[in-house]
């Protein structure tokens, strides 16, 4: 019979440590067939859709009292021609890191759709991070602090565990990834 | 200091609008909320985080992407820049119509240039994928030289975004009895204008900002303005030569433009012309309140609002603290080595991240 390896997660962060904490690259070993990946029986129910909850900050507040306006300091654009819709849209095309990525701006605009969610660093999301962070940390990808942010370190960490785990290497905090590490957004 | 300019690879002939999208740490099946075409979604990080969008890709440097979600950008793809016209974690959105300005005030924070873009296909754009309920600000330069723009602009953002308010700086030299329809049109309580007088009297206003016959045109400005309904702030920075004048002025005020919605008075900005010229200009009203106590007590015994806008509260008598609210915008805001142990840091709006060192306030403090 085959041997099995788990690796949970609340176990790790609870201190069960191998001695040296370096990156456990604990592969899931599948069974040939229909058995479910390591991932699938962590999966979590997420009853509670982050980015459709964070609270909305009024600006109304502040819309009064303001200092200056001025000195943004300017936008240089040549001759601003706005393109005229084209009749064709080809189809996105991405292409490798060397040159700079396509963009056509879309031709219609259609019904313009509202940002309901405030994004970036509402308090949940920060939570989410640091609840990331301390995951990551259990698991030896992660040295710095845990303090919500996202920046390059995590990045880079992230970018790691995804690929040590045979996950989509995007160095982002995927539903994927939040499922690996057993953290619910609820 | 937050940057209104980041790094952006993308392949395009012309200047685009996009907003960026990130959707961590949301689950599987939430990601698409009816995006817009213009909506680009960030699919990985490495060197540069990438997004995808209808259009195509583009690529965002030296910024993390939790740090722009949602924002609106003005690429500009020949520079391989982007301007963040809309931070859509910040209150203090502006968008700069124009640099070219008929007036030329002695402390202008951003002298004007000759030069002219017109970007509203842009603005327009980037408004309409501002976060729900977002007020945006309207400056320049002189936004009124380009007033059938802007007025089109308005008409056509606030009736395709019901929930947008703007906050539009104008001089006032421009309205005429034409504008009055396309005014009255407009949802009063959306609109803020805020229009600058500096002084009673007509030879000191002029002066200050260099220009002859302006504050008659100015007054006739403000009574087009009450009578199109709009809502006022009327904007007043402080200087040596029309603090003296400051009674007077709030006598003005309350005789003649009882109308208006607010009055701010406001300290000076170290930038531009007034950096240059900061001795002559700055007055320190931490030494001499009295005059700007005086013509506050007097408006706002008439019922007018009236606020100090970028006092650090410490320079502010106890009293008259609760008038001086925090207003120098996030990405310029600033505190001094004195400020770190200071008690009323929470609800102070600080320095202007190019205050001088000197910073030519006498009394600095939260005891004083």
């Amino acid at each position: 019979m085959k041997k099995r390896l788990f690796a949970i997660p609340s176990l790790l962060a609870a201190g069960f440590l191998p001695a040296e904490t370096q990156a456990l690259t604990i592969k899931p070993t599948f069974d040939d067939g229909n058995a479910k990946s390591l991932f699938d029986i962590f999966k979590l129910d997420h009853v509670y859709t982050l980015a459709g909850h964070r609270s909305h900050s009024s600006h109304r507040s502040h819309s009064s009292h303001r200092s200056h306006r001025s000195s943004t300091g300017g936008y240089s654009y040549r001759a601003p021609v706005y393109r005229a819709p084209a009749p064709a849209y080809s189809a996105p095309i991405y292409r490798a890191p060397a040159p700079a990525p396509t963009y056509q701006p879309p031709a219609t605009a259609p019904a313009p759709a509202p940002l309901k969610v405030l994004p970036g660093n509402a308090q949940r999301f920060t939570e989410i991070v640091r609840e990331v962070q301390f995951a990551m940390m259990a698991f030896g990808y992660y040295v710095g602090e845990l303090d919500g942010v996202l920046g390059p370190d995590m990045r880079v960490a992230l970018s790691k565990m995804q690929g040590d785990y045979g996950l989509k290497v995007t160095g982002t905090i995927t539903p994927e990834t939040l499922t690996a590490l057993r953290i619910a957004a609820q | 200091m937050i940057p209104l300019r980041i790094k952006v690879d993308a392949n395009a002939d012309e200047p685009f609008v996009v907003r960026l999208r990130s959707f961590e740490g949301s689950v599987a099946g939430d990601i698409p909320i009816a995006l817009d075409a213009r909506d680009v979604v960030l699919e990985r990080v490495s060197d540069a985080a990438e997004y995808r969008g209808e259009g195509g890709c583009i690529r965002v440097h030296g910024i993390d992407p939790s740090q722009i979600d949602g924002d609106v950008l003005l690429v500009n793809p020949h520079r391989g820049s982007a301007d963040r016209l809309v931070r859509a974690s910040s209150p203090h959105n502006t968008f700069l119509v124009t640099e070219r300005c008929d007036q030329l005030c002695v402390m202008c924070s951003q002298p004007p240039k000759a030069h002219h873009v017109d970007l509203f296909a842009h603005f327009e754009a980037a408004a309409l994928l501002a976060p729900e309920g977002a007020t945006i600000g309207i400056s320049g330069g002189e936004p009124t030289l380009y007033k059938e723009e802007l007025l089109n602009f308005l008409v056509q953002t606030m009736g395709k975004r019901t929930d947008l308010r703007f906050h539009i700086l104008t001089n006032g030299q421009h309205f005429d009895e034409l504008d009055m329809p396309m005014m009255r049109s407009l949802e009063r309580e959306r609109i803020v204008w805020g229009v600058p007088l500096y002084c009673r009297s007509p030879e000191v206003h002029d002066e200050i900002v260099g220009k002859q016959g302006a504050h008659a045109r100015l007054v006739e400005t403000l009574g087009f303005l009450c009578r199109a309904g709009a809502q006022i702030e009327l904007r007043t920075v402080l200087m040596k030569r029309n603090a003296p004048g400051l009674t007077a002025l709030a006598r003005f005020i309350t005789s003649t433009l009882p109308f208006i919605q607010t009055w701010a008075i406001m300290q000076l900005e170290s930038i531009g012309y007034a950096r240059q010229n900061w001795q002559r200009l700055f007055h320190d009203s931490s030494a001499e309140f009295d005059g700007v106590g005086r013509a506050l007590d007097l408006v706002r015994s008439r019922g007018i609002e009236a606020q100090l806008y970028n006092f650090p509260l410490c320079t502010v008598p106890a009293s008259y603290r609760h008038l001086a609210p925090p207003t120098i915008s996030d990405w310029k805001r600033a505190y001094l080595d004195e400020c770190r142990d200071c008690t009323i840091k929470d609800g102070c709006g600080g320095f202007f991240e190019w205050h001088p060192k000197k910073h030519g306030y006498a009394k600095l403090g939260a005891q004083s």
